[in-house]
């Protein structure tokens, strides 16, 4: 389990920075900067720019997102954004639109 | 996993955490809180905003009020800046505390956390007592007449009149007790003899 988890029933409205690895239940509005690695879960609700290390999204994001590592939209995700990454996976079954920016 | 929200140690929060949900925070939070379940404040934690919760336990740092519809409980290593206001509180020894304590049941406690309007209207409502010292400008001509408490000359001060005000440094206060002259002492003596 992360140390960091924004659980189901909790609204973050404003500025998230993490030092480690977080995981989204809940509803976070405004920025997400993360040095480690972002999970959105199912039912989450991300209205942010989100940056950080290896991201996996199984809820809604709204923003662009920023990783340094890989980024994985499983199935049931929902993105509005543009996602830049270094790999990048799109599941069957996951809503995404926006641009896709991978370092060549 | 139900609802638990744990903001750890690496993380940094700055804006506003609401919800109806349990919340542990390890980290840095800046902003405010308003949570309709437990909010724990940890050893490491640094809390720079408001709480409202239903209980709230503290064993690290906050720098704002304390406003719960249950319980506050202040620990062991805790500190805490700021007025604190629930039914029932809690200071464990080696708890530090600065600010107004105030326990028992209290309407703007209950109402607090129970309508959606709760956020917006804790903070004024919470900082108003602190922002009305008693008028100090005015009382100075009082206390050169005579030293009272600051609560006191406040309540007197409408009572004397202008020209009371103008005599009451040219001289001495006129004497309670009539002097009684020379060997008069005696003389009731010798009468009640």
């Amino acid at each position: 389990m992360a140390s960091t988890v924004i659980g189901a029933g909790i609204i973050i409205e404003g500025e998230v920075s993490a030092d480690e690895d977080i995981v989204v239940q809940g509803v976070i509005r405004g920025k997400l900067d993360a040095k480690e690695g972002v999970t959105v879960e199912a039912g989450a609700v991300v209205e942010a720019d989100i940056s950080g290390g290896p991201l996996t999204v199984a809820g809604s994001v709204t923003g662009n997102i920023t990783s340094t590592d890989r980024v994985e939209l499983q199935a049931g995700a929902r993105v509005v954004g543009n996602v830049k990454a270094t790999r990048i996976t799109i599941a069957d079954g996951a809503q995404f639109k926006g641009n896709v920016d991978m370092d060549v | 996993m139900a609802l638990l929200t744990v903001i750890g140690r690496g993380v940094r929060v700055r804006g506003r955490v609401t919800g109806e949900a349990d919340l542990t925070i390890e980290g840095h939070v800046e902003g405010e809180v308003a949570i309709t379940g437990t909010v724990t404040v940890d050893g490491d934690g640094i809390v720079g905003a408001n709480i409202n919760g239903r209980v709230v336990v503290v064993r690290g740092a906050v720098k704002g009020d304390l406003v719960a519809t249950d319980a506050i409980r202040l620990e062991e290593g805790a500190r805490v800046v700021g007025s604190i206001r629930a039914p029932r509180i809690a200071i464990a020894k080696g708890a530090l505390v600065r600010g107004h304590v105030q326990t028992g049941t209290h309407p703007h406690a209950q109402s607090s956390t129970s309508s959606a309007s709760r956020s917006k209207a804790q903070p004024a409502r919470a900082a108003a007592p602190q922002v009305a010292p008693p008028p100090r400008a005015v009382a100075a001509p009082v206390a050169v007449k005579r030293p009272a408490p600051p609560v006191m000359a406040s309540r007197t001060i409408p009572a004397p009149p202008p020209h009371a005000v103008k005599i009451a440094p040219k001289g001495p206060p006129p004497p309670t007790v009539p002097a009684l002259k020379k060997g008069a002492k005696g003389a009731l003596k010798k009468k009640a003899t």
